[in-house]
């Protein structure tokens, strides 16, 4: 008897490899899109951060003290001085035109009023519409704006016969060092294409899971297909989707290779751990796309519910913005998504390099999907029997 | 009909009015056409409308214990981007709250802190800072700073008063604007960008449906759409452009005028301005759809396999999270041929730079370049088609 039943599963398998290979599509949904999305994610970003932020200094002073901060600006890593422009007009005119993302302004008498009793008072403006490069642009010009007061301050207090530590000391008298743990670097690389990645394969096995079941129906081939399961929804489904499982994977691993092997994005924790939770990332979200065809086992409106979830989640999976932050009714519905919990185990062991102790509600989330899955799918078996296409 | 002029209107209209009737009679265009674009960029905009991110939690570790030591927590902790949640007895026992999610950073102070400011050395103290999410960091670390000189401005104050040296004001002070999103918020950078990238994918969608409708009914009916309408090329593309500009029109309207208006989002650009420059980003939009949806969707359903993960591509292939003049050159030109990347440039410039349409003449010209491109090679398919007899 056992054997009869090999003999059904391994003709189920055989089906879907055949239907596997029956379609071009399926090559390009479920390889090449997430393996060359991640080629153009690594590629793009691949050196960390963008430096060279194209921005302008106005000097409307040309005294060497407005000379010497107009160089020292340029010599900051994160900013290219493109050019040097004649009032701030043109200026915004420039940053109107997306030429730069930020200037420096000097103001008119900046040397006298600087040295003498009144003061002087330096504006920045940065772009913020585009906000890498314009944080960065900030960052730099609020550094150049502290130290020029600071080297005044400084040559005042060596004058008032203080030595130069004492006036340093005095200048700077509490530092508070930042340290990033896990990703030193700031690189955007690390930070992006860590979430973006799984994120976009989860979306692709949403929408090959919703394909590969709704498509059946469409056809009127699914009451083909749940008898060669013998009637069984579950061996139905695990005979159509264990090839895409496989499949998968592979890609997944390859990705998870692609970032932490030969990218060297560090990778502080379990290696196991976060294997394990690509593999039930990639079993979460097909159960996703099962749960989605069993409520709605029509091929349009799946797929679209699977689009909808699939891109929304770049978004409130809080990769960018954290979860915490958003309204509670809005955030709360990043917990319905796989990558989610995924997200998650990342931090936790990649980055952090805590004990997979406390990660491990993380994988207890990952595991309901396909308990409720299987719970769901008596509802797909009565439209399996019955198939009507809806278009 | 002897008059060919009249004979192409008479043509145009038809197209028209039949495109209009397969729009209107099909829940699956409406979702595409009208749904998607109404819906999509408020689900967006509540996501990240909190905008900026507050009282994150930070554990303190203070060895020093001491009422410098306090203040210093004090004054970090009334920074409204920081919340302090609770104090360590060792850094340990911090790193496990944190690695429990129970805060997000540890400011670790050091046991001669206060020794230190009053022997007049400098003081280091350290915050380790989780780096999961970018946006965290960039919060605390601009915070931080800002405690850093104004603690430091105090303690250089009394120390002089002290040793009985004329008190020295800060000889340049400084003053930074932000452009385009003075708030600094999430959404107010994000959303207007992600409001022309909505038009476009979701006017691909629509027509990538259309398309594979069509050709799923050639199929059924021995190569001919029955509810094709016989006009030349040129015709058949007039009335198709004129049908999509029907629910276009007002959802750009909508999209690019009243979603910032609703949310309070940067809005300061001119409708006289955008909206000409908006002109071409549909057309060209249009003609990409048709050309990519003649290549890839051979279904009704596989709009949605095609079309839905590019708009991952496309958000970063238009420069708004890694800015385009750090790219390598083979994205710089894969990203030039995309409508969205112009038209998120331009848009975000006029609606949030208050630019013109003339300072941005170099997207506006590359929309009518990608038009007239996308356009005539739809010419070429369906002449093609005709030679075939496909039609």
């Amino acid at each position: 008897m056992s054997d009869n039943k090999n003999t059904g599963f391994r003709s189920l398998l055989h089906r879907s490899l055949r239907e596997l290979g029956s379609r071009r599509m399926y090559l390009w949904a479920m390889i090449l899109v997430p393996l060359g999305v991640a080629f153009f994610f690594l590629s793009l970003m691949h050196e960390g951060l963008p430096e060279r932020v194209p921005t302008a200094v106005v000097d409307m002073d040309h005294t060497s003290l407005s000379t010497k901060v107009t160089r020292s600006l340029s010599s900051q890593q994160y900013v290219d001085i493109t050019q040097v422009l004649a009032d701030y007009h043109e200026a915004m005119d420039k940053v109107q035109r997306g030429e730069i993302f930020g200037f420096f302004y000097i103001p008119r008498d900046f040397e006298r009023d600087a040295l003498g009793e009144t003061g002087a008072t330096i504006t920045y403006y940065t772009n913020l519409t585009y906000f890498v490069p314009g944080s960065l642009a900030y960052k730099a010009f609020k550094t150049m704006a502290v130290t020029s007061s600071g080297a005044i301050v400084q040559s005042e207090l060596t004058g008032m016969g203080l030595t130069p530590s004492a006036a340093g000391t005095l200048l700077q008298p509490i530092v508070i060092d930042t340290h990033s743990i896990g990703n030193p670097w700031l690189n955007y690389n690390i930070y992006l294409s860590n979430s973006f990645l799984p994120c976009l394969l989860e979306l692709m096995i949403f929408l090959v899971t919703a394909w590969s079941i709704c498509h059946e129906i469409k056809t009127g081939e699914s009451v083909e297909w749940l008898r060669a399961a013998d009637g069984s929804m579950l061996k139905a489904l695990a005979g159509k989707l264990l090839p895409q499982t496989v499949i998968f994977t592979i890609v997944g691993l390859a990705i998870q290779a692609l970032c932490f092997r030969y990218n060297h994005f560090p990778m502080n924790g379990s290696w196991g751990a976060l294997t394990l939770a690509t593999i039930l990332l990639v079993l979460a979200s097909q159960s996703f796309g099962v749960i989605v065809s069993s409520a709605m086992p029509n091929l349009r409106l799946a797929l679209s519910l699977c689009s909808l979830t699939g891109i929304l989640a770049f978004s409130v999976a809080g990769f960018s913005y954290p979860v915490e932050d958003m309204y509670g009714a809005i955030g709360i519905f990043s917990y319905i998504l796989p990558i989610r919990y995924y997200f998650l185990i990342y931090i936790d062991q990649a980055l952090n390099g805590v004990p997979v102790y406390y990660s491990r509600l993380y994988f207890v989330g990952l595991l309901c999907f396909p308990i409720v899955a299987a719970l769901l799918s008596r509802n797909l078996r009565r439209f399996c029997l019955r198939p009507t296409y809806v278009p | 009909m002897n008059n060919p002029i009249t004979r192409w209107f008479k043509e145009t209209a038809r197209v028209w009015s039949r495109e209009l009737r397969l729009i209107f009679s099909d829940a699956g265009m409406l979702l595409f056409f009208f749904a998607l674009p109404l819906v999509y960029p408020l689900v967006y905009t509540l996501i990240y409308n909190p905008e900026v991110v507050t009282d994150i939690p930070v554990t303190v570790v203070d060895n020093s214990r001491t009422s410098a030591s306090r203040e210093l927590t004090r004054s970090i902790d009334a920074t409204s981007a920081i919340k302090i949640v609770g104090y360590a007895t060792s850094l340990s026992e911090a790193r496990r709250w944190q690695a429990e999610k129970r805060c997000y950073g540890i400011l670790v102070i050091p046991e001669d802190y206060a020794r230190d400011i009053g022997r007049s050395e400098q003081t280091h103290v350290d915050f380790y800072s989780d780096m999961s999410l970018l946006l965290r960091f960039r919060t605390f670390l601009s915070a931080l700073t800002d405690v850093q000189l104004a603690t430091g401005a105090k303690i250089r104050a009394q120390k002089m008063e002290a040793a009985g040296l004329p008190a020295s004001e800060a000889p340049i002070s400084s003053e930074a604007f932000f452009l385009g999103d003075a708030e600094q918020g999430f959404a107010s950078f994000i959303i207007p960008g992600i409001v022309v990238l909505i038009i476009q994918q979701s006017m691909i969608l629509g027509i990538a449906m259309l398309i594979g409708t069509s050709r799923e009914r050639r199929r059924r009916n021995g190569g001919i759409d029955p509810m094709a309408i016989q006009a030349s090329p040129s015709a058949t593309m007039a009335g198709k452009l004129l049908a999509y500009m029907v629910p276009y029109l007002p959802m750009s309207v909508y999209a690019l005028h009243y979603v910032p208006l609703m949310f309070s989002l940067p809005h300061s650009g001119s409708m006289t301005q955008y909206l000409p420059f908006f002109l071409p980003m549909l057309i060209a939009s249009a003609g990409f759809g048709l050309v990519i949806s003649e290549i890839f969707v051979k279904e009704r359903e596989m709009s949605l396999m095609v079309v839905v993960f590019t708009s991952v591509g496309f958000l970063f292939l238009s420069g708004l999270t890694w800015p385009r003049y750090a790219m390598h050159p083979v994205w710089q030109w894969i990203g030039n041929c995309i409508p969205a990347v112009w038209g998120v440039e331009g848009f975000i410039r006029i609606n949030s730079n208050s630019a013109t349409l003339a300072q941005n003449s170099h997207p506006y010209l590359m929309l009518w370049l990608l038009s007239a491109i996308y356009w005539t090679i739809y010419w070429m398919m369906l002449r093609h088609h005709r030679a075939k007899k496909l039609f």
